[in-house]
């Protein structure tokens, strides 16, 4: 595959205008989403592919554009007569020449694009050794990614998929993994995404990792992500999805195999009791108010986490706040919940708090969203004091790469 | 087609059932108009709203460019963003390009024919009546502040009941509803013309191209409408009745709106492209002062794009979750219909090598489709590459590759004719220079606005999203491409300027004389502006280009010499035995009930009454209307002269108005 896109590359004549164009494209200073700059085998291949066929349009472009000109200096009229130029009134070999040109041009790229559908297409077998609660597990990794307005959840399950029925997607299966708005993954392992949403369609793409893919709520949809290096990859949610669709973004995050299983580890614990008495007195607010919509594995669900009753969002589902400390984004991955220094954003919670539809625009009302909760000032202090305690915090490595703006 | 309710009322006025009027008289001024059957004021009706609602649209346009200017950008917030990019979409792709190309068919394809009018004329009144309608009813939603907010393509399960709650989308399933109607009747009305009423002599290989792809369009419009139709039925009774086709709580594929949808909506792409690819065919023959390169490549590529059409519509969807065999064989119908559209732009550009090129304002807007919508065409094989479109689609890639397309080669194919045709229809030339400017200030706005929005899309901007965070690179190229789309407005502020002060400087002047172009089609035996009745006698057709060849001959070296002048081959339009078609109130009135059904459904079911009681008044008034006045000096009722109400005598000799004026003209292949 490789050696015949170098073929095509070689043979393809260079195009000014698009090597510019190209060039223009990628100069962004920190272009996250840039397609053009893959970072993993899949988006790779789909630039190799689509690269020369930029090339090859550029250059009938250019046949087009320059000749469209040159027609015009050439044959302009000096108005010098009224002499009428020869009558041609077609010319049929010169017709078939230009019909059987282009589509011997699109047979080839046809070619190349069925290869690469193939190849994009299929799934390798690659069960990792992974150590869950202690036991050695052969994981096959895949994660479930779930849409709904307007944010991620992505869910693991370590015991594989087989059996798991993820037909009713606003009461899935309890998962061992449950987290939000960031996918953490092992790089340079092949990721397998069942993807679907709880409302409305959604599109899940990490530009640098590979194309996107709907989420359709009662359906699943397969793709895959590979990091060839652990760092941290960006993404936005990419179907028209409603009011925010603006504000549904994701990143994923790839870790070395030991520090995948250093995050495993720490994903399955349950939330740790506070003891701190603002900590407490947040924990009786979150039981109080917050637990109708969120979960906190050992407060409102067992470890294996049941669907929370009574959440009443039209998702049937918020993130879950187990280890929300070892995120860097909350609120559909817009907003930092930490500063470049390692230090919680402190304002920015609780302002979110305070009133998120001020936050960010949702029909809190319509189910959809989280609503403004009408806390105190000292209430919120101590509900930050909570959920500070969930979870560790990420190497200051990740909160600069996470950082969004 | 012969009505018996002819003969019913033959007798005169006296015999005329309960309700039923006499036809309208004219009397001139705007009852003319509203009352109208004339394919030329219908067209010129078309065209008026077309370039209203194109305001409206572009004013949306401008108002998501600022936005977009810079990050988080506060000029609107979500809410009326997501309307806003809703409205524009919809009201350019329905209520401007379908219409404009309307309006030139309906103004352009009789008198290309050597017809007087089309086969149903009241049909076609109602027809723009309809699309009037629905146009207006879409938009009454902005005064309700209720604008549908799910995007033109509407994707289910968002635009149910629990994610819009609104009235927004059922006024876009009420107005496209209304709106497809008018497109509906209009294809089998237009269909109906061509196929029956052209010109002795001309067989459907002697037409123009450009009736040639209105005809190709009628037919896609034929089989597309119905099944939007369908869609939007079962939308509107998801949304108001508590049906489920598309929600997926209770086991329905949202897919299935997607697949509707889009059948639609691939079709639909070309319908809003191939009237301009016809205007284009007419005008750079004419300005290159050379017969069209492969007339019958032409054609055929026309139709192979109609055909192929049909089979390409799952490339919006390849990221939908449909299957790798689907995506490979929507991979390779999307490729190959490059090919035929290929042709056609090298054709053209055949067509003018070897010419005597004259940049009239026209030729400029047309050479600009060639080179814009090759853009376009060339973005749209990258998406064909299905793998690379799963990075480059619902970005900004694609919004360059669809205005490359529909701007680039719709619309400026249009503005094309607008100064090809204005001295036909309104008897003076639009201005040259103000017409440069115009093209310039579009040409060059245009790939300031959507040029960068490649790049964008590449940098990894996501469509329809209301604003974004600084940081990925998008701050330069989205100023400049607002830059540009006020560079745009300007461009057609100078359309806007030019159509004024060309109208003011002709005022007092004798009309535009014929055949200000040396032109090569039909339409221009009339004299300028067209008379009411087209021609004083139907043109005997022998070959294409029929009018070119009345004036020029080749000698025995080859060389075109002249046969006769364009004064000489013209006609006068001073024949006053014409029958023509009588006005009528009805397609109004039939028109104006629909929109308060729509409006019955949204907000109280009684206000459908009135709107029902309309409707069925205006179709029982409708069919025993009788026939037309046949005294008039063109049966009557066209306006310019009163006339009395004695001598119905001949009135059987009329037939129904909606027979062909021509008998003669009926020479089917």
């Amino acid at each position: 595959m490789g050696r015949v896109v170098r073929f095509f590359r070689r043979a393809g004549v260079p195009a000014a205008l698009l090597g510019a164009f190209l060039a223009l494209a990628g100069c962004a200073s920190d272009a996250e989403l840039d397609t053009l700059n893959p970072q993993g085998p899949y988006a790779r291949t789909i630039d190799n592919l689509s690269d020369p066929v930029f090339m090859v349009a550029g250059v009938v472009f250019l046949v087009v554009f320059g000749g469209t000109g040159f027609l015009w200096w050439r044959f302009h009229d000096d108005y010098s007569d009224e002499e009428y130029p020869e009558q041609i009134h077609g010319n049929f070999r010169l017709e078939i020449l230009w019909t059987i040109v282009p589509t011997v041009i699109l047979v080839v790229i046809s070619i190349f694009t069925i290869l690469t559908l193939v190849d994009i297409s299929s799934n390798e077998d690659n069960a990792m050794a992974l150590s869950v609660d202690g036991e050695p597990t052969m994981w096959e990794p895949e994660v479930v990614v779930v849409g709904q307005q307007w944010w991620w959840e992505y869910r693991y399950y370590f015991g594989g998929l087989e059996g798991v029925d993820l037909s009713d997607q606003r009461n899935l299966p309890p998962a061992d993994i449950v987290t939000a708005n960031q996918m953490v993954i092992p790089a340079g392992q092949e990721i397998e995404l069942k993807i679907t949403s709880r409302d409305v369609i959604h599109s899940h793409w990490i530009p640098a990792l590979n194309g996107k893919r709907d989420a359709v709520p009662g359906r699943i949809t397969f793709w895959k992500v590979n990091a060839d290096e652990p760092g941290v990859y960006f993404g936005q949610c990419t179907e028209f999805c409603g009011l925010s669709h603006s504000r549904m973004r994701m990143q994923t995050v790839a870790l070395s195999t030991a520090d995948f299983q250093a995050w495993v580890d720490q994903q399955l614990q349950p939330a740790v009791e506070p003891t701190d008495a603002a900590a407490v007195a947040g924990r009786a607010i979150f039981e109080a108010q917050c637990a109708r919509c969120h979960v906190i594995n050992g407060v409102n669900g067992p470890h294996d986490e049941t669907p929370s009753t009574g959440a009443d969002l039209v998702s049937n589902a918020a993130p879950n706040l187990t280890h929300l400390m070892s995120r860097t984004t909350f609120a559909g991955g817009i907003f930092n919940l930490y500063e470049p220094n390692g230090n919680l954003n402190r304002p920015q919670l609780e302002a979110w708090l305070r009133n998120a539809p001020a936050e960010k625009p949702a029909y809190a009302e319509g189910r959809r969203g989280m609503p403004a909760l009408g806390l105190s000032e000292i209430e919120i202090d101590n509900v930050v004091a909570y959920l500070q305690t969930l979870g560790t915090s990420p190497s200051i490595g990740i909160i600069v790469a996470t950082e969004v703006e | 087609m012969s009505e018996p309710v002819a003969e019913l009322t033959s007798g005169g006025g006296a015999a005329l059932p309960l309700g039923v009027y006499s036809r309208p008289k004219g009397g001139g001024g705007w009852r003319d108009w509203v009352t109208t059957v004339d394919h030329k004021k219908i067209g010129i009706l078309y065209g008026g709203a077309a370039l209203f609602f194109f305001g409206i649209g572009g004013f949306e346009a401008l108002l998501i460019r600022l936005q977009l200017a810079t990050p988080n950008g506060t000029v609107v917030g979500a809410d009326l963003y997501n309307q806003l990019y809703t409205m524009h979409g919809v009201t350019m792709v329905f209520l401007v390009i379908m219409p404009l190309a309307a309006a030139f068919a309906n103004y352009l394809l009789p008198l290309q024919i050597g017809a007087r009018d089309v086969a149903f004329p009241r049909l076609n009144a109602m027809s723009f009546w309809l699309f009037l309608a629905g146009g207006l009813f879409l938009n009454f939603s902005w005064l309700v502040g209720d604008a549908p907010d799910g995007g033109w393509f509407a994707y289910a399960p968002n635009t149910g009941v629990t994610f819009s709650p609104g009235h927004g989308m059922d006024f876009y399933a009420i107005g496209l509803q209304i709106a497809g109607i008018a497109s509906l009747v209009s294809a089998m009305n237009l269909i109906v013309t061509v196929l029956n009423m052209r010109a002795p002599g001309m067989t459907l290989f002697k037409m123009p191209v450009f009736t040639w792809m209105i005809l190709v369009v009628q037919f896609l419009l034929l089989f597309a409408i119905p099944v939007i139709t369908v869609a939007l039925f079962l939308l509107l009774f998801d949304r108001n009745f508590g049906a489920n086709f598309f929600n997926p709580e209770m086991g329905a594929d949202p897919l299935l709106w997607q697949h509707l949808f889009w059948i639609f909506g691939h079709p639909e792409v070309y319908v809003l492209i191939l009237p301009s690819f016809g205007i284009v065919s007419e005008v750079i023959p004419t300005f290159s002062r050379k017969p069209l390169f492969g007339y019958e490549f032409m054609v055929f590529s026309g139709i192979a794009i109609g055909f192929m059409g049909w089979g390409v519509w799952a490339h919006h969807m390849f990221v939908s979750g449909i299957g790798p065999i689907s995506i490979g064989a929507f991979t390779l119908s999307t490729m190959f219909i490059a090919v035929p559209t290929g042709v056609k732009i090298l054709n053209w550009l055949a067509t003018m090598w070897g010419g005597k090129i004259r940049l009239t304002a026209s030729m400029l807007f047309a050479t600009g489709v060639v080179s814009m919508f090759t853009i376009g065409g060339l973005s749209g094989v990258t998406h064909a590459v299905s793998p690379a479109d799963t990075q480059q689609t619902d970005t900004y890639y694609i919004v360059a590759h669809f205005h490359y397309v529909i701007f680039g080669g719709a619309l400026l194919g249009f503005f094309s004719g607008f100064y090809f045709w204005w001295p036909k229809v309104f008897g003076h030339r639009l201005g040259e220079t103000l017409g440069k400017w115009n093209f310039w200030l579009m040409i060059v706005g245009f790939n300031m606005t959507f040029g960068p929005m490649h790049i964008l899309g590449l940098n990894g901007m996501s469509r329809r999203i209301d604003t974004y965070s600084p940081g990925f690179g998008f701050e330069f190229w989205n100023l400049f491409a607002t830059v540009g789309a006020f560079v745009i407005a300007f461009g057609v502020l100078c359309f806007a300027m030019n159509v004024i002060l060309s109208a003011r400087r002709a005022r007092g002047l004798p009309p535009e004389p014929p055949d200000p172009w040396d032109a090569r089609s039909l339409e221009w035996f009339t004299p300028n502006p067209t008379p009411v009745h087209n021609f004083d006698e139907i043109v005997e057709v022998s070959s294409l280009d029929e009018f070119w060849h009345r004036k020029w001959t080749t000698d025995e070296n080859g060389r075109v010499v002249r046969r006769a002048t364009a004064a000489e081959v013209c006609q006068t339009g001073d024949a006053d035995d014409v029958h023509l078609p009588s006005p009528s109130y009805w397609p109004v009135v039939v028109a104006a009930g629909l929109p308060l059904v729509g409006f019955g459904l949204l907000y109280n079911l009684w206000i459908c009454v009135p709107g029902t009681i309309l409707v069925l008044i205006g179709v029982y008034a409708w069919v025993f209307e009788p026939p037309d006045d046949p005294d008039g000096p063109f049966g009557g009722g066209h306006g310019d002269e009163g006339h009395g109400d004695e001598g119905h005598g001949e009135t059987e000799e009329s037939a129904s108005d909606e027979s062909a004026p021509q008998e003669e003209a009926a020479s089917v292949e």
